[in-house]
């Protein structure tokens, strides 16, 4: 709140003084994506993400007014636009911590995936809703462990560890459904996807979405864990020199973002009353789109919840105005991929202007 | 000198700056075609600067350059190498995982519509190389299985592979052990010979009276002298011309002599040794002491505080900090233990650049502004601030963004940080490089003034003048080798400069 | 499958001991059900009584079965040779992978077997290897996916996707032929399948032939359970009111039911694709929106298993007059619905 507060007197200063040391080639200036004007400080720039994704969003919402009116406004409606954009979006809030900590998760489908199979095998189930809870927490922790321990104490690329976490993943959980789809028998879980288990018109899922974002948000800007979580991603090598434990805290990253990955696993199973091993798939691809589009940066170092959230929600939108107004699939692809590029084009563009 | 070849390169007042630093001031120079020009000069002088200019790679703010009597702008490397002006620079630039051939031909293959004809760029590196001396070198070789000796020569091969007139050599010998520098003295004699020119920077007298024909000094970014005759010149000239300064720095006295004897030394290390970079060493730094290493770049300056940081694991040898041992290697036990680095690579080593300034000063204290891991973010925001008062760091606002700051205000938000931690030892590796000369002085000031407040600190600098200036004692390193040690009140600048460059008292 | 009794329950999901964990973890991976299926003499027509001839050596090679519908196909094959005395069958481990099956298929030719059937995990890339296995006189039985040249195969048998759609088309045709403005939504497959074009272009034939009914909306779900909630969810907001739904594919349509069962809705009637046993299931009970499915045999495999084996022994097919096997078997979509699941129910795949 204090950034956000008091950016003007810097502005000013920076006027007085813009005098960055040494030959400007160095490789330590480098382009660092957008935002990197000298007069925009840190709030203002998370306003500019915000707003520009609200007014997507508004746009969005305007284009679904107009044609699919009362479909498209309608509490259902709403209700059915947060609902899907839940699980996806705890699996994100997991992926913006990782992207800003400077590394990448491609392995989160898949530990959805594994996470749901084995939270609804019919060994799990007789343990009722607890068991199936722990059962996918503790799969998707365990494999965010495997991907923190091969990255910060192999070391291993980021990329590779965890595209080998996706293909061993993906593999289990095929061998433990053997390609069939496990349907779930607790009463419980089935209730929670329902009507009947809304909470003031609220779906469960979308109340747990809500808090994990709301955590996520609160881990980031104002923990200890947040802060040396940006720090490595922004230069671990200054982080290593300043004495934090980037190894381990590298560790707990992945380890969250396998933790957001069981807690979305056990929402879908809750979604689609079953567990299969064709669960999350896409999820790495739709979740770092997601986290980009909401202002993250792919080489670590800044980001922000909101941003990712609302990133989310622009394409659970679009997909729900091209089913409401039934227009192919084909045409949705080629419109979430250019609305990726537009959203990262107007980024650029807005950073540059303000430089 | 009438009777002189008119010159191949000349550039008359040259002026390049960058901002808060003025890199050169105005520099001339007259390179004759076939002789061994030498470029002397202090780190900072403006030697690196200088080669880019005439290589492409910097455009000069003013000035004229003229090249076989034509005047000529150097707007990129490549029309610099169209002209015949080739550069080896100290950081080789080869692509590593190539071949020989492939290097020495990068960027003008021989190719016909768009097919590389690999048997003739093969035949014509054999060729280049063996007229440097290297048949032995096979072009399909991948240069990063090569020596660095060997790496230098294809390097060389590529210089030669375009019609060279000019070859701008920068400190070529560091690399190179006795026996190849020897080669490379043959080298440059057999090109000399050719009539071609050579730019030649160099830190070892010995070598520039071997093969250097005239000699121009740098320093401040001005060419204190051109042309002078270096086989002639007597060194005592040299070492004057290149410390002799325009602005003399006041460094801010202690308020009392230093007593060695009075504390306990607050870091001891024993034999630390990294094999390959420093010998075996034995160092107690005191509390309120500060410590100088003076040496030139490879010799192991940084090396020694990284180790002793526990960023780079000692091969043997022990650390210790208020006689409790740290863990070797390990940076988070040193900075527990006290210790704080400000290094030499401040925005690669030690800056968050997309953060405040608040960020970048707490983030070591972290666990003191925080409960359960919940921060403090008021709490952090006040100390940050009034650290960065204290160190009057512009602009007095903990919000602005690091990357507006000036460099000695960065490096000022360093230190804060490492107040801020309230650290017992720190290392300060080249603490005024990349800062303007107002800034300077106040940093001196503030290093003075943790000092005579407990703070022990062990002081790397290139500049001799700081090194003698803070310092109560001082190491002198040569090629990871302690050749002196004495208080610095007991050396002057000469004699500093005498024993890195020449490793003997002489 | 079960816990160690001697590990408290509330320790283990309260306690988060790691080594509890594991154990806990470890134990839950079975889906052993105490109900299990049925044996595989019930699971389809019984094997021809013909008595047992030369023994015969069949290779089946098949993609991988990350499909309820595709590890059925395995199943079908093994169970069906296990009732001959006179075959063995040598199974590869399935394949997604083209070079990988290639090979798969390379060895059994070098193994000698009598007869092949393939189930291509790509066909056109895999007609190469089955010409050759042709040519080395090791006959071919093509199942489903078919091979770019019919010198590839000696026999094809498969399902009919076009079938499908129109004897869905037909089925929902004959429900809502009195009701003046029929509605119906389908939900498709993935639209980047050949399969799925054929199954909506028969729909739609048999859709044309009755006025009153109108197709309102189509969407393409990914032949997931989840993409099958997804989509099918958002189709329930986008169409208020609708008679009957077809589902392309059965995997899918568990998501699909889910979004229906979520969205509280039961005014049509919803028809699925391939014939799960979940499904069938559904369908006997008669509570939910499920009134038919239309099939894609997995039975089709014991099929090829039967013809492999006429083959070896060149012998015609029981029902046939002709002295050999046919060279083409394209097998009929039947439509189950609550009169004759009982009959399916066994061939029903998980």
């Amino acid at each position: 709140m204090t950034t956000g507060a008091t950016p003007e007197p810097s502005a000013t200063a920076s006027l007085d003084k813009p005098a960055p040391p040494g030959p400007p080639p160095a490789a330590a200036t480098g382009d660092k994506g957008p935002g990197q004007g000298p007069r925009l400080v840190l709030g203002k720039l998370f306003d500019l993400h915000t707003l520009s994704l609200l007014g997507v969003l508004a746009i969005l919402c305007v284009i679904g007014a107009i044609t699919a009116g009362d479909q498209f406004l309608d509490t259902n409606n709403l209700q059915l636009v947060l609902t899907q954009a839940s699980v996806i979006g705890v699996v994100t809030v997991g992926m913006t911590f990782v992207m800003i900590g400077g590394g990448i998760d491609l392995s989160v489908g898949a530990i959805v995936a594994l996470a749901s199979v084995w939270c609804t095998t019919v060994a799990t189930q007789e343990f009722g809703m607890g068991g199936m809870i722990f059962c996918a927490l503790a799969v998707g922790v365990g494999c965010g462990l495997v991907n923190g321990v091969l990255i910060a104490y192999g070391p291993m690329v980021p990329f590779v560890a965890t595209l080998a976490m996706m293909v061993s993943a993906r593999g289990l959980s095929l061998e433990i459904t053997g390609g069939s789809t496990q349907m779930v028998t607790v009463d419980s879980v089935l209730d929670l996807g329902r009507r009947d288990s809304y909470i003031l018109g609220i779906p469960p899922l979308v109340i747990i979405f809500a808090v994990i974002t709301a955590l996520g948000w609160v881990l980031l800007n104002r923990t200890t864990f947040g802060r040396r979580t940006v720090a490595i991603g922004g230069n671990a090598e200054a982080a290593r020199l300043a004495g934090i434990a980037v190894k381990r805290q590298r560790l707990m990253i992945y380890a969250l973002s396998g933790l957001c990955c069981g807690i979305a696993a056990f929402m879908l199973v809750v979604l689609s009353g079953s567990g299969q091993n064709t669960n999350g798939n896409l999820y790495e691809l739709n979740s770092i789109a997601a986290a980009i589009i909401g202002g993250t940066l792919l080489t670590g170092g800044r980001g922000t919840i909101i941003g990712s959230v609302l990133g989310v929600l622009v394409f659970t939108l679009i997909t729900n105005l091209f089913v409401l107004n039934n227009l192919e699939s084909a045409f949705q692809q080629i419109a979430t991929g250019a609305i990726v590029v537009a959203a990262v084009l107007l980024q650029r563009r807005s950073a540059s202007h303000t430089t | 000198m009438a009777s002189a070849p008119p010159p191949i390169l000349t550039l008359s007042g040259i002026t390049k700056s960058f901002p808060g630093v003025r890199a050169l001031d105005g520099v001339d120079l007259e390179v004759l075609p076939g002789e061994v020009h030498c470029l002397l000069g202090q780190n900072g002088a403006g030697k690196s600067t200088l080669i880019k200019v005439v290589a492409g790679a910097h455009q000069p703010d003013t000035g004229e350059i003229t090249w076989q009597g034509e005047r000529v702008a150097l707007s990129n490397p490549v029309s610099a190498m169209r002209l015949g002006i080739s550069t080896i620079y100290q950081e080789l630039d080869l692509v590593l995982h190539l071949s020989v051939a492939e290097n020495v031909h990068l960027g003008h293959e021989r190719a016909t519509a768009g097919f590389v004809r690999r048997g003739e760029a093969r035949t014509r590196t054999s060729e280049l190389l063996a007229r440097l001396g290297h048949p032995e070198i096979h072009p399909d070789t991948i240069v990063g299985d090569l020596s660095s000796a060997g790496q230098q020569i294809v390097s060389m091969a590529r210089a030669l592979s375009h019609d060279t007139r000019l070859i701008v050599m920068d400190e070529p010998s560091a690399v190179l052990d006795p026996d190849e520098v020897g080669n490379l003295f043959r080298i440059v004699e057999n090109l000399t010979a050719d009539n071609v020119a050579v730019v030649y920077i160099s830190h070892r007298l010995e070598e520039i009276r071997r093969i250097g024909d005239r000699v121009t000094v740098l320093k401040d970014g001005r060419a204190v002298a051109r042309g002078l005759p270096a086989k002639e010149t007597a060194t005592k000239d040299i070492v004057a011309l290149m410390t002799g300064r325009d602005v003399e720095y006041s460094f801010p006295r202690r308020a009392a002599p230093f007593d060695s004897a009075a504390d306990e030394p607050v870091l001891v290390a024993e034999a630390l040794t990294r094999a390959g970079e420093f010998d075996p060493l034995d160092l107690e730094i005191r509390p309120g002491e500060i410590v100088g290493l003076a040496g030139l770049v490879g010799s192991g300056r940084s090396e020694i505080l990284e180790t002793l940081y526990g960023a780079r694991t000692p091969t043997g040898g022990t650390v210790r900090v208020e006689g409790k041992r740290l863990r070797p290697g390990s940076v988070i036990s040193a900075v527990r233990a006290g210790l704080g680095l400000a290094p030499e690579e401040r925005k690669a080593q030690a800056l968050f650049m997309l953060e405040s300034v608040t960020r970048n000063v707490s983030i070591s204290s972290l666990p003191r502004f925080s409960r359960g891991g919940w921060l403090d973010r008021s709490g952090e925001r006040d100390a940050a601030h009034s650290n960065i008062k204290e160190l009057s760091l512009r602009p007095d606002n903990p919000d602005a963004a690091i990357r507006t700051l000036s460099g000695g205000n960065q490096q000022k938000a360093v230190l804060a940080r490492w107040l801020l931690r309230r650290c017992k030892v720190l290392l300060l590796d080249e603490p005024t490089r990349g800062v303007d000369v107002g800034a300077r002085a106040e940093l001196y000031t503030l290093i003075r003034r943790l000092a005579d407040d407990g703070v022990a600190v062990l002081l790397v600098s290139s500049e001799i003048p700081e090194v003698l200036g803070l310092a109560d004692r001082v190491l002198v390193l040569r090629e990871g080798q302690v050749v002196h040690t004495a208080p610095a009140r007991e050396l002057d600048e000469h004699r500093v400069l005498d024993l890195v460059m020449e490793g003997s008292q002489a | 499958m079960n816990m160690p009794s001697g590990l408290g329950r509330r320790g283990l999901l309260f306690g988060g001991a790691a080594a509890g964990a594991g154990v806990f973890l470890a134990g839950c991976t079975s889906n052993e059900s105490n109900d299990d299926d049925s044996g595989g003499s019930e699971r389809n027509q019984a094997a021809s009584n013909e008595e047992s001839g030369p023994d015969v050596t069949i290779g089946f090679a098949g993609p991988q079965a990350d499909h309820g519908w595709l590890s059925a196909i395995n199943e079908h094959a093994r169970s069906r040779a296990e009732e001959y005395d006179d075959v063995t069958l040598e199974i590869t481990e399935g394949s997604n992978d083209t070079a990988q099956q290639i090979g798969q298929i390379e060895s059994l030719i070098n193994s000698q077997v009598d007869v092949l059937v393939i189930l291509p995990a790509d066909g056109r890339s895999l007609t190469q290897v089955a010409l050759s296995a042709m040519n080395a006189g090791i006959p071919v039985i093509n199942l489903d996916r078919v091979f770019d040249t019919p010198q590839a195969y000696r026999c094809w048998v498969g399902g009919d996707n076009y079938g499908m759609g129109l004897n869905a088309g037909h089925y929902i045709g004959e429900q809502l032929k009195d009701v003046e403005g029929a509605r119906v939504v389908e939900l498709s497959g993935p639209d980047n399948l050949e399969l799925t074009v054929q199954r909506t272009q028969g729909f739609d034939d048999a859709l044309a032939n009755y006025p009153n009914i109108e197709k309102v909306a189509r969407q393409a779900a990914e032949f997931t359970v989840e993409s099958g909630q997804d989509v099918m969810s958002g189709l329930l907001q986008a169409v208020p009111e609708f008679d009957a739904l077809w589902n392309h594919d059965d995997d899918q349509g568990v998501g699909a039911e889910r979004a229906i069962d979520q969205a509280g809705r039961d005014e049509f009637f919803m028809v699925g694709g391939a014939g799960s046993q979940h499904v069938m299931e559904a369908i006997q009970a008669d509570n939910t929106v499920l009134k038919a499915t239309v099939l894609y045999p997995p039975t089709m495999a014991a099929s090829a298993i039967d013809l492999a084996r006429a083959c070896a022994q060149a012998k015609g097919i029981g029902g046939l007059a002709e002295f050999e096997i046919p060279s083409f078997i394209q097998l009929y979509s039947a439509v189950v619905t609550k009169d004759n699941v009982e009959q399916y129910l066994p061939t029903g795949f998980n």
